[in-house]
């Protein structure tokens, strides 16, 4: 006996209509994403460059701030960094240029800006990758064990994570520091060590100041999107079919509890190469960080620039492939239907 | 179904509660801080700027309550002054921001046309600068001090605010309650300014109670790698910075009132926060 | 014939407050079709999950509650999974929650069979294509690959059953299955599920509000009431001669199609008054953010006279809603010509002179009554406003006017100063009510105003809604789904499908001998007592 006498068909032609829609909207879709970043880049690099016109009078003055201004000098700086030619077309240069991979010249190490920065990049990208790794283990842990246990547990977790996620990451360098360096002699204070285990050794400290309120904030996005899932009717008709607990948590709840987890790491990734200017300084880590502060320090405008540039790139790169990304978690958001 | 009613009545029960213990020890925890800075001319036992060699590092207790620094200057009075410019920071970029957040929100949500979408595109490239990068940036264009950081952080907060108020005007607009309103014929700036705005106010004030101690995070942390509020004047980031030698030689307590004190105002701070948004999503489910 | 389930004093509550079932007792037996038939907050899917023992946390429960002997209250996860894979399957009310929005319908409908029955991924593929078929979707292999956002509701809802019947249970649970759909969609639903009861020989407990809906699918009834089972017995008995009054006061305010007697309103004889409300090739066209066009209402022409009552018939996606938004201007038309009062409608957003000069023409009312009042004014000085607004009265008057147009819509003086929150679904409706009157106008828009609300709570404003017109002359336009309302409270009807208007004309001629095929599957798709139907099952 079957049914298929009343089959309704609900508008005709939506299914077929529809179909023909989800072929072209990846490219389409990947297309407008990568299109969205470059002018994102493009509107940022303005900004970024043109920051310096804020700033009110002689901009060669401005960029030999606290050097003797020498005439020879200001005429060496105007040359450089061709202040005598139209806004538009110093800002042509410095984008050329950034494309090309000459990011101009530091005035305090004499040095090309891109060879200054390749030299501490390294240091930097294992710090924050390390801090990555204890934000992932950590986090996610903690914010899954929440949400599966209702009372006690998550209360306390919840009450530690408020106490964690209000330690600034200088405030819990200086911590370590005096616990585990001053105090135990465990882990050291200073540098970043020789390469192999030893810079992992010399970074854990740093690794862990820098990850601390990111460790809470990913715990609590983790816990939050975990119980709104639970609540979600898909959780209750999955548990009414008798499956596990285990099966229900892994495919129903956890599966669709990715997509806001995931959103929060472009800002945590960002956060991280800001932050390590901090911790950076704070363990004596020759990193971008520790690069950053020193220009601002020693009015190097140029690397200041090139910095903060690297680091926009960085939030917006993150964010565009998590936004390229989510509709592999959810294939709403392809089709447009919900926006989550 | 018949579940999904019960939890809202669990939400509206704790609405017409009181505050939860934890929130009012926060309340009491903010309200010491804030009195005890903003008479701090009064009430410090010292001049914190007093240097007294014969008296370096004194343990709390005697004369000096919690101790002295490297320099002999009680760390009291230096809490209780630093407070001043701690705070201040944290309290103009919130104000500013969320006035000036709520402003642009408010028009980005409700304009449907090409304003919104070009507002959110503007917030959305501010959210690419992360507010301690567009501290530093300024620092590096306006020099050291508390001007430069305060006015980038009151601009890279904003987004947080505009955003979070449109995405509530949007849901808000399309309520029939506002379309009621229009088809009662009232006018729209009656309608967004006197009716749909004091809809928007808790929850945006949650966040920037949120907002608040990030920023006394960050602007500890720019003053305490010596961009930020410059020495002599006191202040909690470059007072921890100040005690790092101390630190190192086994002295800890010159670094730890401050750190203390800062941990305390952002974990008060985030506790009130979060109690205003939980009972936000109580009161609307 | 053994009960197949029974639960005996079942009582669930939580600590320290009123219990949300009391002592319920019911039995469902084999192969028979109970059905559980209750208001909101009456328990009755509280009681339901409870066979599957799924008991909402931190609640307290006692009695028994057990299926084809397992004591679901007490037993072992273990039993309980068992049961759940095995012997009985539910199906709840709105499969777009109830399906998982990220997953294809493929691995919903195979995941228990792969995970928990030990299938390969291409046997269970097999059997859910062929259960996916047998529920009536065609292409049922090209479904398997499709994630729910990209199918009706209807057939998701098929999709959903298909699940439940996947490892032929004993026991078939239904909590609402049919009340997130249009009409004639949860026609082809009943139908489906009455066969598949029937031929598997299944027990079925069906959870619903509406007393016809339950008469046409199963024999025996329960009627639940805050908790507390108030009456039973064989279907027939207890809807024609209900011995409770709770029961009785049920079976009356359901609405049935009245023919005739029912519409009070008869067109106003001799002189032809010129139409309040002129409707002539009415489009409504909405841009797709990603190009393309949508038609939500296309050439649409009717008048209502000053004074008369037009109801606007159609399911979802019908344009019924669009309509209604043009008569008040929050959609401009895109073409086409609308009239009020012989004033010609602008193909242009409204400027602030007009939607104030409009207002005193016009008032409209929603579905929903929990989001059409602002959640921060107290109901008196909503009506206030209104009152200052239009009727340009002072700060005092207006309270005064305030209450005693709230008293006349049946809110007493004592909730003046009330939240919004504070009231309940059906009086939120009449403050609704009260507040779109304040500007006395001529014509009323009713948006399913009554839709989102229980049926009795449903008849009492529809009764104040025609003691209104009566009293004040009030034109009505109401917009509903549903064809025994509008055969209550109007004289003239439009029915309405895919942005088109099918059929127009007297309400009592449309019912009893509708002209187009549309109208009469809407009539046809309304659901009707077995006993009605007996003779034909031959």
């Amino acid at each position: 006996m079957t049914a298929t006498d009343h089959v309704q068909a609900p508008a005709p032609a939506a299914p077929t209509r529809k179909r023909a829609r989800d072929r072209v909207r990846p490219v389409l879709f990947i297309a407008k994403k990568v299109l969205s970043l470059v002018a994102t880049l493009f509107v940022a690099s303005l900004a970024v460059f043109f920051s310096r016109f804020l700033v009110p009078g002689d901009p060669a003055r401005f960029l030999l701030r606290g050097r003797s201004p020498k005439p020879e000098a200001l005429e060496e700086i105007t040359r450089q960094f061709g202040l005598d030619k139209p806004a538009w077309e110093q800002y042509l240069n410095w984008l050329g240029g950034i494309l090309h991979g000459d990011w101009g010249r530091s005035l305090t190490y004499r040095q090309d800006v891109s060879d200054v920065l390749l030299g501490r990049l390294p240091t930097t990208l294992q710090l924050v990758a390390l801090a990555a790794v204890f934000i992932t283990v950590l986090g996610l842990f903690a914010g899954i064990v929440a949400s599966l246990n209702k009372g006690f547990g998550d209360r306390f977790i919840l009450i530690t994570l408020t106490a964690a996620g209000a330690v600034p990451p200088f405030v819990a360098a200086i911590a370590l520091v005096a616990l585990f360096s001053v105090g135990l002699g465990w882990f050291p204070s200073f540098g970043s060590g020789d390469g192999g285990w030893d810079r992992i050794w010399h970074l854990t400290l740093p690794a862990l100041a820098l990850g601390i309120t990111y460790i809470a904030m990913v715990a609590r996005v983790t816990r939050s999107s975990m119980n709104e899932q639970l609540l979600r009717e898909h959780v209750e008709v999955a548990t009414s079919r008798g499956l596990t607990r285990g099966s229900v948590v892994a495919r129903h709840v956890l599966r669709n509890a990715m997509g806001p987890i995931l959103t929060v790491s472009g800002v945590l990734v960002a956060g991280l190469l800001v932050s390590s200017a901090i911790i950076e300084r704070t363990f004596g880590l020759s990193g971008i960080g520790q690069l950053l502060v020193q220009s601002i320090d020693r009015l190097d405008f140029g690397v200041v620039q090139a910095i903060v540039m690297v680091v926009v790139a960085a939030f917006v790169l993150v964010n565009t492939v998590v936004d390229l990304v989510q509709p592999l978690i959810d294939p709403r958001i392809a089709a447009g239907t919900e926006s989550r | 179904m018949t579940l999904a009613i019960h939890l809202p009545q669990a939400g509206l029960r704790r609405y017409g509660s009181l505050l939860s213990p934890m929130a009012w020890g926060a309340l009491a925890v903010a309200a010491v801080v804030v009195l005890l800075s903003l008479f701090a001319p009064v009430l410090a036992p010292y001049d914190p700027d007093y240097v007294d060699l014969n008296n370096v590092l004194a343990g709390p207790g005697g004369q000096h309550l919690l101790g002295t620094d490297a320099l002999g200057r009680d760390l009291l009075s230096r809490l209780m002054h630093g407070g001043r410019t701690s705070l201040l920071g944290p309290t103009i970029v919130v104000i500013g921001s969320t006035v000036l957040g709520l402003l642009l929100g408010l028009v980005a949500g409700w304009s449907e046309g090409w304003l919104g979408k070009v507002l959110g595109r503007l917030f959305d490239l501010l959210f690419a600068f992360p507010a301690l990068l567009m501290a530093m940036l300024a620092i590096a264009l306006f020099g050291k001090g508390l001007f430069a950081p305060i006015l980038a952080m009151t601009i890279a907060y904003v987004p947080y605010v505009a955003r979070l108020a449109q995405s509530l005007v949007v849901a808000e607009r399309s309520r029939p309650y506002v379309q009621a309103y229009r088809v009662l014929g009232f006018r729209t700036p009656w309608v967004v300014l006197g009716r749909v705005l004091p809809n928007l106010i808790p929850t945006v004030g949650a966040q920037s109670t949120l907002n608040f101690g990030y920023v006394l995070a960050d602007l500890a942390a720019l003053s305490f790698i010596g961009l930020g509020v410059q020495p002599p004047t006191s202040d909690w980031g470059a007072m921890i910075e100040e005690s790092r030698g101390a630190l190192l030689g086994g002295h800890i307590l010159p670094a730890f009132w401050p750190a203390l004190v800062v941990v305390l105002v952002v974990v008060a701070v985030n506790v009130i926060g979060e109690e205003l948004s939980d009972r936000i999503g109580g009161k609307l489910s | 014939m053994s009960q197949l389930l029974q639960i005996e004093n079942f009582t669930l509550g939580f600590p320290g407050r009123p219990p949300l079932l009391d002592s319920v007792s019911l039995h469902v037996n084999d192969g028979e079709a109970v059905a559980l038939v209750g208001e909101s907050g009456s328990g009755k899917s509280l009681t339901t999950r409870a066979a599957l023992g799924l008991l909402p946390g931190g609640s307290e429960s006692s009695g028994l509650v057990s299926v084809q002997g397992l004591d679901t209250l007490t037993a072992s996860k273990q039993r309980l999974m068992e049961l759940r894979r095995r012997h009985a399957s539910m199906i709840f009310q709105d499969p777009r929650a109830g399906i998982n929005p990220v997953r294809t319908v493929g691995d919903f409908l195979t995941e228990t069979l792969v995970r928990l029955d030990g299938l390969s991924r291409a046997e269970a593929t097999e059997r859910a294509v062929a259960q996916l078929e047998q529920v009536g979707l065609r292409r049922a292999g090209g479904l398997m690959d499709q994630h729910p956002h990209q199918l009706s509701g209807g057939m998701l809802q098929r999709v959903m059953i298909a699940a439940a019947l996947l490892n032929s249970p004993d026991l078939l649970l239904c909590d609402e299955p049919t009340t997130a759909q249009d009409v004639t969609t949860q026609a082809g639903i009943v139908k489906l599920l009455r066969e598949e009861q029937q031929s598997r020989g299944m027990g079925m407990l069906f959870i619903t509000h509406d007393l016809n809906l339950a008469a046409s699918l199963c024999e025996r009834v329960y009627v639940l009431r805050r908790g507390e089972v108030v009456e039973h017995g064989p279907t027939r008995t207890v809807f024609l001669t209900p011995e409770q009054d709770y029961t009785r006061q049920l079976v009356e305010a359901t609405p049935v199609i009245e023919t005739g007697a029912g519409s009070s309103v008869a067109a106003v004889p001799g002189l032809d008054p010129t139409p309040l409300l002129k409707v002539s090739g009415l489009s409504k066209t909405y841009q797709l953010p990603r190009g393309g066009t949508v038609t939500a209402l296309e050439g649409a022409d009717f008048s209502l006279p000053e004074g008369g009552s037009l109801g606007i018939v159609g399911e979802s996606g019908s344009g019924k809603s669009t309509l209604a938004r043009l008569v008040v201007a929050l959609e401009t038309p895109t073409s086409g010509e609308l009239t009020l009062r012989d004033i010609p409608r602008p193909q242009r957003p409204l400027r602030a002179s007009e939607r104030k000069a409009l207002a005193k023409e016009v008032q409209i009312v929603f579905q929903d009554p929990y989001l059409s009042l602002d959640p921060r004014i107290p109901v008196g000085n909503a009506v206030a406003d209104v009152f200052r607004l239009h009727q340009k009265q002072g700060r005092k008057e207006a309270k005064e006017s305030s209450r005693s147009l709230l008293g006349r819509v049946g809110i007493g003086p004592e909730r003046f100063d009330a939240l919004p929150r504070a009231l309940s679904g059906g009086q939120r409706q009449r403050v609704a009510l009260a507040k779109a009157l304040a500007a006395r106008p001529r014509l009323l828009v009713l948006d399913e105003a009554t839709s989102a609300l229980d049926v009795s709570v449903q008849a009492q404003v529809l009764e104040l809604v025609e003691e209104l017109r009566d009293q004040l002359g009030l034109t009505i336009l109401f917009v509903t789904h549903d064809l025994a309302v509008v055969s209550r409270l109007c004289s003239e009807v439009v029915v309405m499908h895919q942005g088109r208007i099918v059929e127009q004309g007297p309400t009592a001629r449309i019912l009893e001998d509708p002209g187009d095929h549309y109208t009469r599957n809407l009539i046809a798709s309304r659901p009707r007592p077995l006993w009605d139907a007996e003779p034909v099952t031959a």
